[in-house]
């Protein structure tokens, strides 16, 4: 039972990296940019549900209202910082980028104070359901349906649509794309809506999680976040999503078993490092 | 006449500056003691740096309402380290160079503490440091002063009170790998064989850490008695809510970095009856606590705790100190802060320093009842918690 425990841990930390790693990777393939300023529309996420549902008594407005922010928010981003910096090496956008995350994290510091902000009213991560003997809280079941639904959703757009097959098309060759008639503005806007949607949607849950949200929590994510589209073999969905998942029982089971000699974080990049020596080109080896 | 006025203009203006000059040179002097003072007012370690600089402000105004130190203003030169050592060392020099400072203390974490005492220590600058935890700090002269328990103290504290005060011997122990973490996990593994305490699994998480499923799965394994845990308030928040939504109901005790009303604003109902060894004495008898907590949620908008409160007791100690003396030379001051007694330190009594300059003081464990910190126990066995002396 313990280990059923440790593996469903390791699918729940898994499954809130992957729906932060998935923004990182999409653009990524799109524009060949790190976009390391995620972490920062992650963290506003939870902020942003903390406050509309303290102010609002909904949790689920509040997450509602993160998600879109959000979403504007990350088209905001493209449109401002890197779109202006598309005809400089991808370097430049990326040293723009770490900015605007420390920018942002100062911000939430002065803005919502260094305490960080609690829900006033959570019932939800002390509210214990069993299943089959293990123990598991309401947000931990939350985290795992939503993160499903959101993720087939995503599959199902990206091969069933014809929107999502342009997008597909002009993430693999936008010369190409552009030529047969697809808007490429287009879908880079809709690539920051869709990835920072899916970041405010983790940082929503993971303050769920936690009641508790603080300027800099984007911070660890950040750079896990590039670790998994590494492993995944950077630009690629599926291979991004198996690595979440891989990093996530990589860190639940290694956090016991080494965990007194290597700490959590150290732990992923040592999965990577021997990853990496293995498959150079991460673990699914698209894009290599 | 057009022409004329901007020669009478600057004659005039001539005049009004001998006339400031003359001023200046014969009004009396306000004569003030600068104490310097730094913080992480900035970056990760904001939290606790404002709480320091309020505290600090709170402590001055009150030196200062109780006329001064020798019957001068009392004025503090403030720097933020933004909890980096380069930055310490950087505002360290400052203050002893630019600001000509006699007296510092530092409201600074361990590491940028540590990198700024050799600074202070060179200039023979007395200075303590608040809540700064690394041995190292006093271990740097004999101008260095600390005025909060040791991480091992407080490991032992926690040891005695498993054991001998709740009677739990079989428990598991979750440590913060950081340096604080680690001594007090260092402390209490010295002390368990003593009270017949038993660790059955130890597991440890990165600062950062505030997903700790894999170690609340561990914990239940385990089946204890009691958890200890090392942390501070927003890493033992979440890591409390986790390991009682796990269905874990024993007594958690927390280590004092707990001491903060955030945690139970975090953690809620499931923080009810969690113990926490080193935090303060919210007993309401405690007169001069009490006000400084009101005045500190009037100027702060957030409840104080320890780490202010311990900063307010440094300022007013070394003002102390000084008064003791009864002069500015730092030498002497040095000598008076060696030997306080029984100073009305806002944590409890600090009954003197010890020859490293630690203090001996007893150590108040709290519980949490009804939302609030609860006086629960003193541990007062002095040779238990007594910090290294060399």
């Amino acid at each position: 039972m313990y280990y059923v425990d440790l593996l469903l841990n390791g699918l729940i930390f898994g499954s809130m990296y992957a729906l932060m790693a998935i923004g990182l990777t999409l653009v990524y393939g799109l524009l060949r940019i790190l976009h390391i300023s995620h972490a920062a529309v992650y963290a506003l996420g939870a902020f942003i549900t903390v406050i509309v549902a303290n102010a609002t008594g909904s949790i689920a407005l509040g997450m509602l209202v993160a998600v879109v922010v959000s979403a504007i928010f990350g088209m905001g981003v493209y449109r401002v910082l890197y779109q202006p910096m598309l005809r400089y090496p991808p370097y430049v956008a990326m040293i723009a980028s770490i900015g605007l995350l420390i920018f942002m994290e100062d911000a939430f510091r002065i803005i919502f104070g260094e305490q960080g902000l609690t829900f006033t009213r959570n019932p939800y991560p002390t509210q214990i359901h069993d299943l089959f003997g293990v123990t598991i809280n309401t947000v931990q079941i939350a985290m795992i349906v939503l993160s499903t639904i959101c993720l087939v959703a995503l599959a199902l757009f990206t091969t069933r649509t014809r929107m999502g097959i342009a997008w597909r098309a002009t993430v693999s060759n936008p010369t190409i794309a552009t030529s047969f008639g697809v808007d490429a503005i287009k879908v880079r806007y809709l690539n920051f809506m869709i990835g920072s949607a899916l970041a405010a949607l983790a940082g929503g849950l993971i303050a769920l999680l936690n009641n508790f949200v603080e300027p800099t929590m984007g911070f660890v994510v950040s750079y896990k976040a590039l670790a998994i589209i590494v492993l995944g073999g950077l630009g690629s969905m599926r291979g991004t999503l198996i690595a979440a998942l891989a990093l996530g029982l990589v860190e639940s089971f290694g956090t016991i078993w080494v965990g007194s000699y290597l700490d959590r974080d150290a732990l992923a990049f040592l999965f990577l490092i021997i990853v990496l020596m293995v498959r150079p080109q991460g673990l699914t080896g698209a894009h290599a | 006449m057009k022409a004329h006025f901007p020669c009478v203009s600057a004659s005039a203006l001539m005049g009004a500056a001998v006339l400031a000059i003359g001023a200046l040179a014969i009004s009396p002097a306000v004569a003030q003691v600068k104490i310097g003072f730094q913080a992480p007012l900035t970056g990760p370690a904001a939290t606790d740096g404002v709480s320091a600089k309020v505290a600090s402000e709170l402590a001055i105004e009150r030196i200062n309402a109780k006329g001064g130190i020798l019957g001068q203003k009392a004025e503090l030169v403030t720097y933020d380290d933004q909890a980096k050592t380069e930055d310490a060392v950087f505002t360290a020099n400052k203050l002893v160079g630019q600001d000509g400072v006699k007296f510092a203390v530092s409201g600074s974490y361990s590491a940028s503490g540590r990198a700024a005492a050799p600074i202070f220590q060179n200039a023979k600058v007395p200075f303590i440091s608040a809540y700064g935890v690394h041995p190292d700090i006093t271990r740097t002269g004999d101008y260095a002063f600390r005025t909060v328990h040791l991480g091992q103290p407080q490991g032992r504290a926690a040891a005695k009170f498993i054991g001998d005060n709740l009677g739990k011997k079989r428990i598991s122990v979750i440590s913060m790998d950081n340096d604080y973490g680690q001594a007090t996990l260092e402390g209490f593994k010295s002390a368990v064989d003593q009270f017949g305490v038993k660790i059955l699994g130890e597991y440890s998480y990165p600062l950062r850490d505030r997903q700790f499923g894999s170690i609340v799965a561990s914990v239940k394994r385990d089946n204890p008695e009691a958890v200890y845990i090392t942390g501070y308030f927003f890493t033992g928040g979440p890591l409390v809510t986790q390991l009682r939504a796990a269905g874990i109901t024993v007594p958690i005790i927390g280590s004092q970095a707990f001491d903060a009303q955030k945690l139970i604003e975090i953690a809620g109902p499931a923080v009810e009856g969690v113990y926490i060894v080193g935090g303060l004495n919210r007993d309401p008898s405690n007169e001069e606590l009490k006000t400084y907590l009101a005045d500190f949620q009037k100027r702060a908008g957030y409840p104080g705790e320890n780490v202010g409160a311990t900063v307010y007791s440094a300022i007013v100690l070394m003002a102390d100190a000084i008064n003791r003396a009864g002069t500015l030379d730092p030498a002497k001051v040095r000598d008076a802060l060696a030997n306080t007694k029984d100073f009305p330190h806002l944590a409890g009594k600090l009954v003197s320093f010890n020859p490293l300059r630690e203090i001996n003081m007893p150590m108040n464990v709290n519980i949490v009842k009804d939302g609030q910190f609860r006086h629960f126990a003193w541990i007062d066995d002095l040779k238990l918690l007594a910090p290294p002396t060399e």
